[in-house]
């Protein structure tokens, strides 16, 4: 992936030239569109980024974890209580500390103090968890995902209990989510395609295996999880600037099995198909919706949407692309895991 | 990678790219003709965990847009059209699809029966300039956290608490009460914390306080302490519809007979059919003024709903949804347009519109309405109006 000048020519990477296709795409929706389709756009990208990062945990490492919407719920807070005007947080939060009422931060560094506070949770969070494996490791991350409900829910001082914050500036533009999407899609390849990303695999196909060739399994796995929940964080303050809510029931289970269900069709270790299912899922939620006020069959998109997943189990167990990412974007460096 | 799996692949690719393209071209713009009907979004959570609030409330909007259209519509003849939304107990999804209503280009919004969903929605049609009128969030506070655009059809729940206490005070005679409180709505905790308020403003004595949550069924822990607090002379329930019957019931058949208080999550069929005739004996609650009342708007709802749903309707709410439809078509005919200051204007300057749940007037600063409460009594499992409250 190198463009050097000289005389030797030096293929532009595919990847790079889909991102600059997505950056046009998103000028056009942003000047042409209206504000409704530019806001589904928006939340099409967040999906995105939520099922690659998750892809990091459950797809190349074989954590199954379910615990993305809690970290989501620490990043969206953090960011939220930093972004927030202070001549506004004195009336919504009396009670918060001095310290932290007078912080009105930009809107940049407050996302990424948001996904590094949520990446330190699950570094805490990890110790005791990782030692699990398969579904009780999933059992185990559903519990983060209650605590940290009962957490927002206590912790009023800071987050008005089950009120939420509400009235959060209006801050995730379509082009803010989409950069964060493009570094969220430039770690995931790069992890995937490096010698870490291989250790990743290999303790996912056999962890003993994996071990005796010398990879530090424990360390492998925190450090997945981590980068997992770093990205589920910045996501979740994109989420709360982007609906200007967010209440301890905003991220629940069932957005866990969303996501899992979007890494699961799209293949388990394919970024790809991570894109593509998430992709489609959202879009055909919002394609169907039309349909379901004609009918006025509400709930219709629900029940197609788990048939489709029920096909894909059945007819095509890995997933649209299984593990592997399409020829066309890979460089010839980039030798694919099947 | 074999042939065939990189051809699925590229037409994976190819769908998802026309799809977005499609959905480019949908989105072109419509204008309005002068004749087309005029928009109003009922944004609802139709389905999911508050369906059995919300459905009700957009088949209310629904069926008053229908009737003021077979009485010849407004503004000389136009017709009103309630888009319905589900937006499935989601915050993002009310967020989308207020902007997708915006879209759409409807002239105001109307709905939900809670805090939370209003807040995700109603401040998009504040910041394009269109008015929004909750059908059923009570929250007195939410005027203020949306702006002017904002309306309310119910009371704020600082009244319903106090109607109920001053009826619990004056009338029941009661000085000393046990309260439980479902803590996790921003609804229930908020009847609470107002009931508490008032009664002890006016001397009463709260025992002790015990919370519980949506869904649970099992209330044997509370129903010791209330047992154990023999000096309290009635229990105040800060509850949602769901755990009504259930509560009733299980403090009942403890042999537990004194008066159960609450506000208008208990304003439903569940607090007769769940304990049954036996036990359901002295609830007093209060509600919006419709249950039990005789008023032409009220038997006339009734009558039309009945007409429409083959059922009685399900709770205020729907008479909520059908009053906020009601609110906005009246402003429209004396605004004399659809534009959404105007209209803004009309909205604030109601005085005495008569809905099926009272007669509506935007008097005091807060904008929330002064409405006047009802308190129904259950006796035997037979539900009976027995006064009006007025702030």
């Amino acid at each position: 992936m190198r463009i050097r000048v000289g005389t030797r020519k030096v293929p532009i990477p595919p990847l790079f030239i889909l991102g600059v296709i997505g950056l046009i795409a998103v000028a056009i929706a942003d000047t042409l569109l209206n504000p409704y389709i530019v806001s589904v756009i928006s939340f099409i990208f967040l999906y995105m980024m939520l099922a690659v990062s998750l892809n990091i945990t459950n797809g190349f490492t074989g954590l199954f974890s379910l615990g993305h919407p809690a970290f989501m719920g620490i990043g969206g807070y953090t960011a939220a209580l930093l972004v927030f005007p202070a001549a506004r947080k004195i009336h919504l939060l009396p009670n918060l500390p001095q310290w932290l009422s007078v912080q009105q931060w930009p809107f940049f560094p407050a996302i990424l103090i948001g996904g590094l506070f949520a990446a330190l949770v699950a570094f805490i969070i990890g110790y005791p968890v990782l030692r699990l494996k398969g579904h009780y490791l999933g059992v185990a991350t559903i519990g983060t995902i209650f605590i940290m409900r009962v957490v927002f829910r206590n912790a009023e001082q800071f987050t008005r209990g089950s009120l939420g914050l509400n009235g959060i500036p209006f801050k995730s533009s379509i082009w803010w989510i989409y950069l964060f999407l493009v570094i969220t899609v430039y770690v995931a390849w790069k992890i995937k395609f490096s010698s870490f990303g291989r250790a990743l695999f290999a303790m996912r196909e056999n962890e003993m295996a994996a071990s005796s060739l010398g990879i530090n399994v424990t360390s492998m796995k925190m450090i997945a999880f981590v980068v997992g929940a770093f990205f589920a964080g910045i996501s979740g303050g994109l989420w709360a600037h982007l609906t200007t809510v967010i209440t301890p029931d905003s991220f629940s289970v069932g957005l866990a099995f969303n996501i899992v269900v979007m890494v699961v069709i799209g293949g388990s270790g394919s970024i790809t198909g991570s894109l593509v299912a998430a992709g489609g899922i959202s879009l055909l939620i919002e394609y169907l919706r039309p349909l379901e006020e004609m009918l006025g069959l509400y709930g219709l998109g629900q029940i197609i949407i788990s048939i489709a997943l029920l096909l894909v189990l059945i007819f095509r167990v890995r997933g649209l692309f299984g593990t592997s990412e399409p020829k066309l974007l890979r460089n010839n460096s980039q030798r694919d895991i099947s | 990678m074999s042939k065939n799996k990189h051809k699925a692949h590229i037409i994976v690719l190819i769908l998802l790219v026309s799809m977005l393209s499609m959905s480019m071209v949908s989105a072109g713009a419509q204008k309005e003709a002068a004749d087309a009907p005029i928009k109003l979004a009922g944004l609802f959570n139709v389905t999911g965990g508050f369906s059995s609030i919300d459905a009700p409330g957009l088949n209310g909007a629904k069926l008053k847009a229908k009737l003021i259209n077979e009485a010849g519509g407004i503004l000389g003849g136009r017709k009103i059209e309630v888009v319905g939304y589900d937006t499935q107990t989601d915050q993002q999804a009310a967020a989308t699809q207020a902007r997708r209503a915006i879209g759409d280009g409807v002239v105001a919004g109307l709905g939900y029966g809670d805090t939370t969903y209003v807040m995700a929605s109603a401040p998009i049609f504040q910041s394009n300039g269109r008015p929004f009128v909750t059908s059923g969030a009570t929250h007195p506070e939410l005027p203020v956290w949306v702006g002017d655009m904002f309306f309310m059809v119910p009371f704020g729940d600082d009244d319903q608490s106090y109607a109920i206490a001053d009826f619990a005070w004056n009338d029941l005679g009661v000085r000393k009460v046990v309260i439980w409180t479902d803590d996790s709505m921003d609804f229930t905790l908020a009847l609470s914390k107002f009931f508490k308020q008032r009664f002890i403003e006016l001397g009463g004595t709260i025992i002790h306080e015990v919370f519980y949550q949506t869904g649970d069924t099992d209330f044997s822990a509370h129903i010791a302490r209330l047992r154990d607090a023999r000096d309290a002379e009635a229990v105040f329930v800060g509850s949602v519809p769901n755990e009504a019957g259930l509560t009733v019931k299980q403090i009942r058949e403890a042999g537990i007979n004194i008066p159960i208080l609450s506000a208008d999550g208990y304003d439903t069929e569940l607090v007769a059919t769940v304990p049954g005739p036996r036990y359901a004996n002295d609830v007093y609650f209060s509600t919006h003024t419709y249950r039990g009342d005789n008023r032409p708007e009220v038997l006339d709802f009734i009558a039309e709903y009945k007409k429409e749903f083959g059922r009685d309707p399900e709770n205020a709410f729907a008479a909520c949804g059908f009053d906020a439809v009601g609110l906005i078509a009246d402003a429209i005919e004396r605004a004399g347009s659809t534009d959404g200051k105007a209209l803004q204007k009309a909205l604030g300057e109601t005085m005495n519109y008569q809905g099926v749940t009272g007669s509506i007037a935007y008097t005091r600063p807060t904008r929330v309405p002064v409405k006047p409460i009802a308190i129904i009594s259950v006796q035997n499992g037979q539900f009976d109006y027995l006064k009006t409250w007025w702030p």
